[in-house]
């Protein structure tokens, strides 16, 4: 298992160099200057000059690129060119909103998942199989900001602000800056509807995915020997189904982790809330290079990680591999 | 009980309860200190090194945390700053300032002659970069007579200079020499505290990119009882329905710039809050492009016509005869905005009334078309180019594209990022045709330097040396009633070669919770919370 677990630890590596190769070099291929962003009104061609020395936009992309991936390792990220800020700084001041928000979602689509599929695999053609998957095909074709504006509307708008419309409140004792607010009831209540739009969508994939793998697992000899053998209904489907049921699934959650990431961008944007997505989104907007590249970086870390932290779960789910 | 008594029991009842509520309405009068005000702003703050960053979200945090000279009231009269008192010689080339003996930093440094002298030579240097630059062009010499007066000499009368010192951009802000000195450019653009020590009502604590900003009381402000909030804290929420979300839940106080288009949902949703708003001083265009560079490289000084819009007669079938700007105004603003054709905005100083130099007439459109060999077998077709900075440029756009349709034009919409508008339309790139809005305008004069030949952003690229002279005749004249000729002169004789296309005036709101009292409204010009309290 060890040698198993440093293998995949390895193959990281070259994972994030070679998306970091390929975001500077599709960023670098975006037409129009940044300069223009940086100097705006004060625009002249020798300002102009200088900024591009300063940045060192003025030397081969090659260059460019090896420039910033050493000053990477040291933990240099670069600073915006847009607003001077160290990029390090403002990725790790927003990192645990979007790490909160993703988990949590990811919980939220489990939350539903996990009932609904095994209720409608249990229960195949009947009405509460037919309600499951009715509702994980709305939930499928409903995008994050639909969910989002209509919760904002419900439960901001409406019902007269019961929840926060906008902006964070930290967990205790995580509090980045200095004038925040800290507080479980408060982060509960600001990250409550930003994770619920953001995980409706992904409950209703992995319920559909789920509920077919557990409707493969029930028809197994396995679980047939384990009902022969007199066990309840609840270990055969808890202990032996489900279980078995979800390594496809867990499979299919890593890869939503990407998913979840496009989709925190417009969930932030939406619940202004201070994370990696409205950081992304700035940058991009503003063709802050330093800031995109940073981005891109951290997003492709998480991804790579959370795959990393997904591939790890199967040695709990499947023995076979742990062993082979 | 008999009715007379009745009556004298309701007239002693409604004595008590008028001499109960009395206090209580003279306390709603009275300003009160404290509390904390919560701002939103629907885009992001540049940076804060407020000499060079650009957009207003930057500036309204300068004119908090800084000071200047002289500011603007909405009336247009100017008010003492740091400056107690000033004097224009009669030739009009010599300023003298006298500031006040009490204006501290936040540090405690007082704010003297040489600081104003330094911070003023700081603009005019080019190795500043700032935007502001092109208006301190009339300033000769700044010299410190004694440390509370201060004389600016100028090379040539300029009638707008306490206009551009009060309110073109930021107005001046005074810069602390030591800390500018001390720290760097990037320490300021970030923000940091220390190497920002203003002058003005608040000094700034915190600015977390993207989140938040906080300003807290300066307690040694020279305004006696000024500032009346402990603390103002701006948040961003991008999205409107977000933010009237925020504003109707009471999560913030004021909203500093809301969409136009949503000034009737929110009024309805809230209807106790305070929509401010004025005349328009934005300028909502429709600008079409006069030359190109000749060899295709951007900014080259020889030209070439442009293959459509150098013909006047296009111009003026496509941008003047051609479009409907009340209906415009009718859709992409519901009505909130006005229509227009001169230079200058409805409320900006001294504007002219040129509406009746452009009727919508399809007729003389198609006329002045086919004059310029454009018809059935020839139709016309060009590119109107748009950013996503606001959803109403694209809505306007469309409106123009169906509007010219009916007169047998194709107008392509392509619509951009705006940083690939600002490098194309403001970098001289291909471009035919342009909706946007520009900035915010005090004056006549301040629009020079984005119509003017040699301009960097005249982005019609004309070469017109009258324009030039209109602006200059216009800035030197010190005589009120002439200056309002030239005026006049000048915003016909531009509606009549439209290098610069009006469509209306770019309506401007914000917004404010029922309980905050006391800010004064002067639209994108002057913002300033110092006088603001929460009658909570």
């Amino acid at each position: 298992m060890r040698v198993y677990l440093l293998k995949r630890l390895l193959q990281v590596i070259p994972t994030i160099i070679m998306i970091t190769l390929v975001v500077f070099v599709m960023m670098q291929s975006i037409p129009g200057d940044p300069v223009v962003a940086v100097l705006g009104e004060g625009y002249t061609e020798e300002t102009a000059q200088k900024v591009r020395q300063e940045y060192g936009l003025d030397k081969p992309v090659l260059v460019q690129y090896f420039i910033w991936l050493g000053k990477l390792v040291q933990g240099d990220w670069g600073r915006s060119i847009l607003s001077g800020r160290p990029v390090l700084t403002d990725v790790l001041l927003r990192l645990p909103v979007t790490l909160e928000l993703i988990v949590l979602s990811m919980g939220v689509a489990l939350l539903i998942a996990l009932p609904a599929a095994i209720i409608g695999a249990l229960r195949q053609n009947t009405w509460a199989d037919y309600t499951a998957t009715t509702v994980a095909m709305i939930g499928v074709s409903i995008p994050e900001f639909f969910i989002g504006v209509l919760l904002l509307l419900l439960f901001s708008f409406g019902l007269g602000g019961l929840l926060p419309s906008s902006g964070w409140v930290y967990l205790p004792g995580t509090c980045p800056t200095i004038v925040c607010s800290a507080g479980l009831w408060g982060n509960a209540q600001h990250v409550l509807m930003p994770a619920i739009a953001l995980g409706v969508g992904r409950a209703a994939i992995l319920t559909r995915l789920l509920r077919a793998s557990m409707l493969e697992v029930i028809r197994t000899e396995y679980v047939t020997t384990a009902r022969a053998k007199g066990l309840s209904e609840r270990p055969v489907v808890f202990k032996h189904a489900l279980k078995n049921a979800l390594i496809p699934t867990v499979t299919v959650m890593g890869l939503q982790i990407g998913f979840l990431i496009g989709g925190a961008i417009v969930v932030e944007t939406l619940f202004a809330m201070p994370g990696l997505g409205t950081f992304g989104i700035d940058a991009i907007i503003a063709r802050d290079y330093q800031q995109v590249q940073g981005f891109a970086l951290i997003t492709a870390i998480a991804f790579v990680v959370m795959n990393l932290l997904v591939d790890f779960t199967y040695t709990f789910l499947d023995p076979r591999i742990r062993y082979a | 009980m008999r009715p007379r008594s009745l009556s004298v029991v309701i007239v002693v009842l409604t004595v008590f309860t008028w001499l109960v509520s009395m206090p209580a309405l003279a306390d709603a009068q009275t300003p009160k200190k404290g509390g904390t005000l919560r701002v939103s702003y629907g885009n992001d703050i540049a940076n804060l090194d407020f000499h060079t960053a650009s957009g207003y979200e930057m500036m309204w945090v300068a004119m908090n945390v800084g000071c200047g000279l002289v500011n603007i009231t909405p009336d247009g009269k100017f008010v003492g700053d740091a400056a107690e008192s000033w004097q224009m010689s009669p030739d009009g080339l010599l300023y003298t300032f006298k500031l006040r003996k009490n204006v501290l930093f936040h540090d405690g440094t007082p704010v003297d002659a040489a600081a104003v002298k330094f911070s003023i030579e700081r603009l005019m240097n080019p190795e500043t970069r700032s935007a502001m630059r092109p208006f301190y062009e009339p300033v000769h010499s700044v010299e410190v007579m004694d440390p509370h007066t201060l004389q600016v000499r100028l090379k040539h009368p300029y009638a707008f200079f306490l206009h551009m010192l009060a309110g073109y951009r930021t107005g001046l802000v005074i810069y602390h020499p030591g800390a500018t000195q001390k720290y760097t450019l990037d320490d300021r653009r970030q923000g940091k505290p220390e190497a920002l020590p203003g002058c003005g009502p608040f000094r700034l604590v915190e600015w977390v990119k993207g989140a938040h900003l906080v300003m807290d009381r300066f307690d040694k402000y020279f305004i006696p009882g000024q500032p009346l909030l402990d603390r103002v804290i701006i948040r961003v929420i991008k999205d409107p329905v977000t933010e009237m979300a925020a504003f109707k839940a009471g999560e913030i106080d004021f909203i500093a710039s809301f969409s136009p288009e949503h000034v009737d949902t929110l009024r309805g949703q809230v209807p106790k809050a305070q929509f401010m708003t004025g005349k328009e001083t934005t300028p909502m265009i429709f600008k079409m492009k006069v030359t190109n560079p000749k060899d295709g490289k951007p900014h080259a000084v020889e030209r070439v016509p442009h293959p459509i819009f150098h013909d006047i007669r296009v111009r003026k079938a496509v941008g003047c005869f051609g479009v409907d700007r009340k209906e415009i105004v009718k859709i992409a603003f519901k009505g909130q905005a006005t229509p227009w054709v001169g230079i200058i905005p409805p409320g900006t100083m001294e504007t002219v009334d040129v509406n009746h130099m452009c009727p919508y007439d399809q007729a003389k459109a198609k006329a002045l078309l086919t004059e310029a060999g454009y018809g059935p077998g020839k139709p016309l077709t060009f590119e109107l180019l748009t950013s996503t900075e606001k959803s109403v440029f694209n809505v306007i756009a469309t409106v123009i594209k169906e509007q010219l349709a009916r007169i047998g034009v194709t107008a392509n919409i392509k619509l951009v990022d705006k940083v690939t508008w600002m490098n194309t339309a403001l970098e001289d790139g291909p471009w035919d045709a342009e909706v946007e809005d520009l900035l915010s305008l005090l004056t006549l004069d301040s629009n020079g330097y984005l119509s003017m030949v040699g301009a960097r952003w005249n982005q019609s690229r004309h070469q017109d040396m009258k324009i030039n002279e209109y602006y200059t005749r216009y800035a030197r004249e010190l005589d009120p009633a002439k200056r309002k000729v030239i005026a006049k002169e000048f915003v016909e004789y531009s509606a009549d070669k439209l290098y610069w296309n009006t469509i209306s005036g770019s309506p401007f709101f914000m917004v404010a919770q029922p309980y905050v009292k006391g800010y004064t409204y002067n639209a994108e010009f002057e913002v300033h919370w110092d006088t603001v309290w929460l009658d909570k």
